[in-house]
């Protein structure tokens, strides 16, 4: 009974984390046809970020707003600087996101060493649901991404840059026709993965460690999630997340350790060998 | 900067280090003007001549550097002769090294297989994971393919990891046992080294440049005009990564048993090992197997001098003259703000290189020096095709339509957009 | 080109060196000259030497040298003593320098210690007169925890600069990855860092190629087994463990430690494993873990853990799990552990060789605090093999007057040493792990310590076993 709360408890909190992470993989997918493979890379400056922040004295909460600033301005950084002159080529930009990606944790790297850091928690102390008793950093984290992702989900529905740009992700031609500029949307785009990886790096990085290379097996999981959920489609993306963070806490749990993130990588073969387009296509809303 | 040097590629220099990659990707069945082909296959054979002859000059450590080197630069020659003319990008090329490596490390330390019976037997294992990654890559393209072969090593080694009495996990065949050395001996390894190199290059010369070449580059330009032709374009892709795959498998397998090199993920599996792959043939050129050579070896040695070099020995004039002066002086090589060693960030500041490398030649280092031949030698002979405003040359070229400009990293970029285009694009809900 | 590529790659290696630690500067070289005229020859001088650097510059000679080969047993290799009281002969074959090698990951506490320890030991054995005269250069290389790495690095040190012998490695992988080199190279290598008795398992199946390896620590696993069912058998009951889990990272060291503890633990200690479970590399998430075990109802994790161990401890911490954590925990053994970790190892235990306020010889101490001197720091583990396998290498090259390599085999296998980390001989060619350091209470045994909080907040390594050291009681965690 308890492991079965756990279980549940443990994908409830995951599938909201690698939730963020997804979106804005798929997000800079959908809107710039772009498979940004330094997105995992933006998770460490996150959590890095909040960790320096809060060896300068400062809460962790002025972390968190670090955590969402500074991988915001990185990604746009990495856009404006790299990507964008690169943009319409598809090969470059594989090859040029990896080598950041690589690039920013060889900085940390050489910065702090191999060892992994502390950060500290959001809310200290722990609270009982259901008999198995959770950390209330953990619930915080849950409860500060599923804000963040409806947060996401009003502004893309509901406000005209959102609107903009979920138009550019469909057509960059009917945008422009219809007066929007493109750059500036994906400038947006790239600093709202920017911030949703950071924040996600940061919650990551207060329930584990953070390492130089934390960001690798969050990034290996969007994979999965986001083609699971169909590349570009941010409802497919949460979807796909806690499908993903369910199969991956069952095997974990059931057969083996060893096994963790595995699952997720055979059903993104699975996926792509029979059903390339994922649960839920391509996004169109009106 | 970096915005410059783009612009740059983009503009009046791009245009002709396209020609020249298109030149060396085609040179067997086309006559170029500028650099005769005789010239260029003598700088060639110039190249192998002192890599032959390298042993009479070095000794020891050297040689089982150069051993490494030749090792790598036969891994680029496999991506590219599947990637580089195909334009199937594989991110996972790993795959086909390790497969190779392991399967024979595997069959000799539990199956007490000889490592002259294991090695073609590792070639054979990657040759059928050649297969196994060719038949998807008909179906999917672009974006879909790259994430298919980026998973595929890392879901090997997960299952690897589960089965660490047979295979070490993620520390290798190294902690499972001794795996038989073929020898030793650096001079003997270096010529193991040397004869797969060469063999290698062979093969995938005499291949590329025959029919089955035109077949595969045309598939990459043009895969309907292809099929259109009578032939059938699938079976030449996986012939390409069948190819591709007993090529990497042999030498992932060879390099298990030398003396440089072992069954290990980090050298034979990681993520590590395939991105530099793809990095060292996109520096010394793709779909050319000449630039992807010369790219392996160069990407190697950079690697190891970055790691090795602490200080620069700098000789001081009249030291000796003068008493108390030292004759040499050191000099710390530090990275600056950090105060560290470059020895300790070797890794970073490659990266930090092939970031520059990729932004300011693009088009790789063998096109770039057949340009600068042929520019030199067209100084030299007077021009044969007349000179243009861009300093480039107009020349009288086979008519291959529209896309004759395009180099082979423009061609498959072309292609991804279509693909990209097609998810996305414009004309989907027409 | 290629040919241009080459010989540039070769000049770099040859001209541009790691991290060096000849004699500091000149002026000392000639203090010692003038010192070794005075004393009347190089062989004296060489003994002298040996006798005050021993103790580390704390001035006393701490026993070495005088004890010959009386713990090589049924060995007797050579008959000749060993030690620093052989005269005649030595600085004969010695030569100008010797260079020793040191090997280990530059940016992970066990590798920096190892590193460090070589050339603090290095300098210490010139500022003393070198080793029988010869001055002593240390060239380290970083191993970058790889096995690929470790053995092009090994390659260079023995091909490319001729390493008299190395030190150090840690990581088990990176130490079986150049065995073969060692062996082709017959070049003598004293390992401080790695525990897998794989290693010393091939120097028994084929003493004549291997012999070259010897290991100063740590006890190879199967005896940190022993130690941990000895350590069990006399705490578990106080520390209030009757149902324990056993978490061990799935690396080479650990294998004989899960299959002894599987095998005794339960029957030596009467405790009950309830949970067992080998964990692999780059598992982060510890929940579903930490879960199982809690669900398991155990009192405490009995960890084995080295490269993966910060990741676990920290989310033990931060979920403040109700059951104990301790075993092997190798970050744990860091001084700045406590620190760094914002105090998320209070009440954690471990084994470890030493710590910094241990007195297990009349060298710990002295060593301990010259490094922190030197490197602003403490040492790990390794870093007290280290500094004694530099040692016994002086020790060793001393009384054979060669550095031949068959010749400082031969002088390890007879010597007794007492360093920091205890009494080291090593085991015979007849016996199971042949050149493995003896592990035992008289020899090189190690002490558990648990994180605690003194008065100021400050977090101490308390050594709680064996008794005789112990300067605390265990303190169960308060949650």
């Amino acid at each position: 009974m308890v492991e079965l709360v756990s279980l549940t408890i443990n994908v409830l909190l995951l599938g909201a984390l690698y939730s963020l992470v997804a979106i804005g993989f798929t997000l800079i997918f959908g809107v710039g046809g772009v498979l940004n493979l330094a997105h995992g890379a933006l998770l460490t400056v996150g959590a890095y970020t909040a960790y320096y922040l809060t060896q300068f004295g400062t809460s962790i909460w002025v972390g968190a707003l670090g955590a969402l600033l500074v991988p915001a301005i990185v990604s746009i950084a990495l856009y404006a600087g790299l990507i964008h002159r690169v943009r319409g080529n598809p090969v470059t930009v594989l090859i040029l996101t990896l080598v950041v990606g690589l690039i920013v944790e060889q900085i940390v790297l050489v910065l702090t060493g191999t060892e992994p850091l502390v950060v500290s928690n959001l809310i200290e102390g722990r609270t009982t649901v259901v008999g198995d008793s959770v950390s209330n950093n953990r619930v915080t984290a849950f409860a500060l991404s599923w804000v963040l992702i409806g947060a996401l989900f009003a502004f893309v529905n509901y406000t005209p840059t959102g609107k903009a740009i979920l138009a550019t992700s469909m057509s960059e031609r009917g945008a422009a026709v219809v007066g929007i500029d493109s750059n500036r949307m994906y400038v947006y785009t790239w600093a709202l993965a920017g911030a949703l990886a950071g924040i996600a790096g940061l919650f990551l990085a207060s329930f584990q460690t953070a390492n130089p290379f934390m960001g690798r097996s969050p990034l290996l999981l969007s994979f999965a999630i986001v083609v699971l959920g169909g590349l570009g489609s941010i409802r497919g993306s949460v979807v796909g997340a806690y499908l993903i963070s369910f199969l991956d806490q069952i095997t974990v749990t059931m057969i083996s350790t060893r096994l963790s993130g595995v699952s997720a990588l055979v059903v993104l073969v699975l996926v792509l060998l029979v059903k390339p387009e994922g649960l839920f296509g391509r996004e169109y809303t009106h | 900067m970096a915005g410059d040097a783009t612009e740059r590629t983009e503009g009046t220099e791009g245009a002709d280090a396209d020609r020249s990659t298109r030149e060396t990707g085609t040179e067997a069945t086309t006559e170029v003007a500028g650099l005769s082909p005789s010239l260029r296959h003598l700088f060639g054979l110039a190249g192998l001549a002192v890599l032959a002859l390298a042993p009479l000059a070095t000794t020891g450590i050297t040689l089982l550097k150069l051993a490494g080197a030749l090792f790598f630069a036969v891994f680029v020659m496999s991506w590219d002769v599947v990637s580089g003319y195909t334009g199937e990008i594989s991110f996972g090329h790993a795959l086909f090294f390790g497969t190779g490596g392991y399967t024979s490390g595997m069959l000799g330390l539990h199956l007490g297989v000889d490592p002259l019976l294991s090695i073609p037997l590792g070639g054979l294992a990657a040759a059928v994971m050649g297969l196994l990654i060719g038949v998807p890559s008909l179906r999917l393209q672009g974006p879909y393919f790259a994430l298919i072969t980026l998973v595929t090593p890392v879901i090997l080694l997960s299952v690897f990891r589960f089965f660490p009495g047979l295979t070490g996990g993620e520390l290798g065949l190294v902690s499972v046992g001794s795996i038989a050395t073929l020898t030793i001996d650096p001079l003997e390894n270096y010529y193991i080294a040397f004869g797969l190199f060469v063999s290698t290059l062979a093969v995938f010369l005499a291949v590329t440049r025959s029919d089955i070449g035109n077949v595969l580059t045309a598939i990459r330009e043009d895969e309907d005009t292809v099929a259109a032709s009578g032939f059938n374009p699938a079976k030449f892709k996986v012939f390409a990564f069948v190819l591709s795959g007993a090529v990497g498998g042999c030498a992932g397998a060879l390099f298990a048993h030398s003396a440089v090199g072992s069954a290990t993920p980090s050298e034979l599996l990681s993520l590590t090992v395939s991105i530099e792959v793809i990095v060292a043939a996109v520096l010394g050129g793709i779909g050319t197997i000449t630039g992807a050579a010369v790219g392996g070896l160069f990407f190697f040695l950079l690697r190891d001098v970055l790691r090795n070099v602490e200080t620069i020995v700098l000789p001081m004039p009249f030291g000796d003259l003068l008493s108390g002066v030292p004759t040499t002086i050191e000099i710390d090589l530090l990275v600056p703000v950090l105060d560290k060693p470059v020895a300790e960030l070797d890794f970073l500041v490659f990266l930090l290189i092939t970031l520059a490398f990729l932004f300011f030649l693009p088009e790789g280092i063998v096109a770039r020096l057949v340009a600068l031949g042929r520019r030199t030698q067209g100084r030299l002979s007077g021009d044969r095709d007349g000179p243009v405003a861009d300093g480039g040359r107009v020349r009288k070229r086979r008519d291959t339509g529209a896309r004759a400009s395009e180099s082979p990293l423009e061609r498959i970029t072309e292609r991804y957009r279509t693909v990209l285009d097609g998810l996305f694009g414009h004309d989907r809900r027409q | 080109m290629d040919g241009d590529d080459s010989e540039h790659a070769d000049d770099a290696t040859s001209e541009t060196r790691s991290r060096r630690t000849a004699a500091s500067g000149t002026d000392r070289r000639a203090d010692r000259r003038a010192f070794l005229k005075a004393t009347g020859g190089v062989a004296v001088g060489a003994a002298v030497a040996g006798c005050i650097s021993g103790g580390g510059g704390d001035g006393g000679d701490g026993g070495d040298g005088d004890s010959g080969d009386g713990g090589g047993g049924e060995d007797a290799a050579t008959g000749t003593s060993s030690g620093g009281n052989t005269t005649g002969t030595a600085g004969g074959n010695v030569g100008e320098t010797i260079t020793i090698g040191a090997m280990g990951p530059a940016d992970a506490p066990q590798g920096i210690s190892i590193l460090n320890s070589a050339e603090l030991a290095a300098s210490e054995i010139n500022a003393d007169g070198g080793i029988a005269g010869a001055e002593v250069e240390v060239v380290t290389k970083d191993t970058k925890d790889d096995p690929g790495t470790a053995r092009s690095g090994y390659q260079e040190l023995t091909t490319g600069e001729n390493v008299t012998a190395t030190v150090g490695i840690f990581g088990s992988e990176q130490l079986l990855a150049i065995m073969d080199t060692m062996a082709q190279q017959e070049s003598p290598f004293l390992g401080a860092g790695a525990a897998t008795p794989e290693a010393t398992r091939r120097v028994k199946d084929n003493y004549e190629k291997y012999k070259y390896l010897f290991r100063v620590g740590p006890p190879n696993s199967t005896f940190l087994a022993e130690s941990l069912v000895e350590f069990g058998g006399d705490m578990f009951e106080s520390m209030g463990w009757s149902t324990i889990g056993l978490v061990a990272e799935d690396f080479k060291w650990t294998e004989p430690v899960t299959e002894i503890l599987e095998n005794d633990l339960a029957s030596e200690t009467g405790i009950e494993v309830a949970y067992n479970e080998r964990i692999s590399e780059g598992t982060e998430d510890w929940t579903p873990i930490y879960d199982e075990l809690q669900s398991s109802g155990v009192d405490g994790a009995f960890v084995q853990l080295a490269h993966i161990g910060t990741s676990s401890l920290v989310s033990w911490a931060k979920q403040a799990r109700e059951f104990g954590y301790g075993g092997i925990h190798v970050p744990d053994q860091f001084p700045s552990f406590y620190a760094s970790t914002e105090g998320a190892a209070r009440y954690t235990f471990s084994q470890t060789t030493a710590t910094p306020t241990s007195e297990l010889t009349e060298k710990t101490k002295p060593y301990a605090e010259a490094y922190d001197q030197e490197y602003d720091g403490f040492p790990v583990y390794s870093g007290y093999s280290t500094y004694d396998a530099v040692y016994m290498l002086k020790q060793a090259i001393e009384s054979a007057g060669s550095t031949n390599a068959d010749d400082i085999v031969s002088e390890l296998e007879g010597a007794s040493y007492t360093g920091t980390s205890g009494t080291i001989e090593f085991y015979g060619q007849n016996e199971e792990f042949p050149h493995d350091v003896k592990y035992g209470p008289e020899f090189v045994q190690g002490v558990y310590f648990q994180w605690q909080v003194d008065e100021e907040g400050n977090g101490v390594q308390e050594v709680i076993w064996p008794e005789d050291l112990a300067t605390a009681e265990y303190q169960p965690p308060e949650r």
